[in-house]
């Protein structure tokens, strides 16, 4: 362990003496580590959205937990007005908030630090992960499930098929348990023969009006429980789901396969949100978990994809046939155009929630 | 509208109402104030829905500037428009559909013996003690296209019918969901009924049904009035039925304000949401009100 965290470190610290170019005395720590009994007394909020899921993340954290001294509360599940009403209070109850994928660039600065990238070894996050008040906390993505039995020999192979119901007829479901799908919505441009690389608000419309034109039987599912619940009861012929909830689906017998063809890129992401009561500690945790170890850990006990390059997590095959770094499934994925969707986050919420809402 | 309670009650399932003041309680300051009685009710209504309601309602003005703008916004939203319309028709179906359901039950549990209405009031109650959501996810697996309901139907030889994500399904969970707060004020109001007043009506000559309708049932408007006024009120605010077992043309106007606080941050907006919806049932109230006193005096007359 002594020479192998060494070796990491020479490593980390090359990549961030490259970072370092600018003036800054360079003292990240490398990912995975802490210095023993720094955060003695001392306690940190963590706060993300329960489940299996946070028990991994706690998990993964345990190292750190014990080589710090700190005393890890959790708490969630994310709700991003609970914060904002911190915020506003000036009463910060929680340190480091794991968020999904919008929220770090809509309320950057305001809700979120903007993270001092020499507080964090970030060379072993996947390239263009890392935000201005945020790093990721952990990979996964959308794909779209068909029913086995329904096409036969003549499945789905793309999105286009998808928003096809002359050549695929046939019950869709999709996530509708939150924000705007911005990559879904770009799909559908491109399906109805647009472009993407120079959206514009009215682009919006035309792909919301592509996904409506699937027909009244759309099924927009509001949790994971419900779109897993979808696809082992058969109840719809093609659906929209998270990795993980798609995985567990086909472990407990759900006869669909995944089409991999642009399946969109999801994250979540880590956090330290404005008044913070001890920042260093919260970039410590975040530090601590980008290691590698950390990351195989997460990814042993939850499915998600880790978000170190480094890390090789023990999984079995049906695991691994979902997650989403593996170099088959990883060049295959469809980023979506964040910035867009970010600066445009008002007006694509109304028109979504249009769409959910049935108008 | 007394409600003597002469009729012996089953294994003391109802304390009386008195039974907090009998205790070795000062009788003279409760007896010299007796709205102190009220206070802690009071106080805990002052501190978990005054304050926020009236923070809510502040901020529909206020947030992000002072003026009506979120208003504004709300009525110049065709989305916003047409789902607060359903969100009353579909609180309305609920309510009918309790009150039907509900009448013949109450009726059966005043006129039947003891222990079979304790049996009566666990059926009400057992499920009333399971969490919402476990009772709306059963709905989903007895509602779905695959699902229990429709699996007999086809057996059958029928087509199935489309239940869960429509309008039919939501309106059956939430009825199941409500039906205690029907049947309970409604047993209470019947439990009050003289029945001799039914039997004179009988020995004056009256068929069965219009002594039903001309005795029975005036007597027992201000249960149905009771029940269905809080039914009503609780179906306008469902958040988690519609959302599980509606589709987008059941959405109910709790999950666009959840979509505006929680995911947009638009309090402002999320609180005019709250107001109108809060406003329009006072006004359907009010409406309501000169009606219901009128048969309330019918019934107290006869």
């Amino acid at each position: 362990m002594g020479s192998r965290s060494r070796l990491a470190g020479f490593v980390g610290a090359a990549a961030l003496a490259l970072l370092a170019a600018a003036a800054h005395a360079q003292n990240a720590p490398p990912a995975g580590t802490v210095v023993d009994g720094s955060l003695k007394g001392k306690t940190l909020t963590f706060v993300s959205y329960g489940g299996i899921y946070q028990d991994g993340q706690v998990a993964a954290l345990k190292e750190f937990v014990d080589k710090s001294g700190v005393k890890l509360l959790n708490d969630g599940p994310t709700e991003i007005a609970k914060l904002q009403a911190q915020v506003e209070s000036g009463n910060v109850t929680w340190d480091v908030v794991d968020t999904d994928d919008f929220p770090p660039f809509v309320h950057c600065g305001k809700l979120f630090q903007k993270l001092d990238l020499t507080k964090l070894d970030i060379s072993h996050i996947p390239a263009g992960q890392v935000g201005e008040c945020s790093v990721p906390a952990m990979n996964y993505g959308m794909v779209l499930m068909y029913k086995n039995d329904k096409y036969k020999d003549n499945p789905p192979k793309d999105w286009k098929d998808f928003f096809d119901t002359a050549k695929f007829p046939g019950t869709r479901a999709i996530d509708g348990s939150g924000s705007p799908l911005g990559g879904l919505i770009e799909q559908a441009i491109l399906a109805d023969g647009g472009k993407v690389d120079a959206m514009t608000p009215a682009d919006i419309d035309k792909g919301i009006a592509k996904i409506k034109a699937i027909g009244p039987d759309t099924i927009f599912w509001k949790t994971g429980a419900e779109s897993q619940q979808l696809a082992e009861s058969g109840e719809a012929d093609m659906i929209i789901m998270w990795t993980g909830r798609a995985m567990t689906a086909v472990k407990n017998g759900a006869a669909y396969t995944p089409v991999w063809k642009d399946w969109l890129v999801v994250m979540d992401q880590l956090t330290i949100p404005v008044g913070a009561k001890d920042t260093d500690a919260s970039y410590a945790l975040i530090n601590a978990y980008l290691g590698k170890k950390s990351q195989e850990i997460l990814t042993e006990q939850t499915s998600y994809s880790p978000i170190n390059n480094e890390a090789q997590p023990k999984v079995d095959a049906s695991v691994a046939a979902f997650l989403t770094n593996t170099p088959d499934h990883a060049k295959l994925g469809y980023q979506q155009n964040i910035k867009f969707w970010v600066a445009n986050f008002a007006a694509a919420s109304d028109k979504w929630t249009a769409l959910m809402a049935g108008n | 509208m007394s409600q003597t309670s002469h009729t012996p009650t089953a294994g003391g399932d109802h304390p009386r109402p008195s039974g907090a003041v009998q205790g070795p309680q000062p009788r003279l300051r409760l007896a010299t104030y007796p709205s102190l009685l009220a206070m802690p009710a009071l106080l805990l209504l002052i501190a978990a829905m005054g304050y926020p309601l009236l923070t809510v309602t502040l901020r529909s003005f206020s947030d992000p500037a002072w003026g009506l703008q979120n208003y504004v916004w709300f009525f110049s939203t065709p989305v916003n428009v047409t789902v607060l319309l359903r969100t009353f028709s579909i609180a309305a179906w609920v309510t009918i559909v309790c009150v039907i359901a509900a009448y013949p039950y109450a009726y059966l549990m005043t006129a039947v013996g003891p222990r079979l209405r304790l049996v009566l009031i666990l059926c009400v109650l057992v499920p009333f003690w399971v969490s919402g959501v476990v009772r709306t996810l059963a709905w989903v697996i007895l509602l779905q296209d695959s699902g229990i309901i429709n699996s007999v139907i086809r057996l059958f030889g029928f087509d199935g019918v489309k239940l869960i994500r429509t309008q039919t399904g939501v309106v059956i969970g939430m009825a199941q969901v409500l039906l205690p707060f029907m049947i309970l004020p409604l047993y209470s109001v019947m439990r009050g009924i003289d029945l001799r007043l039914v039997q004179a009506a009988r020995s004056l000559g009256a068929r069965p049904a219009r002594a039903f309708l001309q005795i029975y049932l005036p007597l027992s408007l201000p249960g149905v009035f009771a029940g269905a006024i809080i039914v009503f009120i609780l179906s306008l605010g469902f958040y988690i039925t519609p959302a599980l077992l509606g589709g987008p043309r059941s959405t109910m106007l709790s999950t666009l304000v959840q979509s505006q606080v929680l995911s947009l941050l638009n309090w402002g907006r999320g609180g005019a949401m709250g107001v109108v919806l809060l406003v329009a049932t006072f006004v359907l109230l009010a409406l309501a009100a000169p009606l219901m006193r009128q048969r309330h005096k019918q019934a107290s007359r006869s």
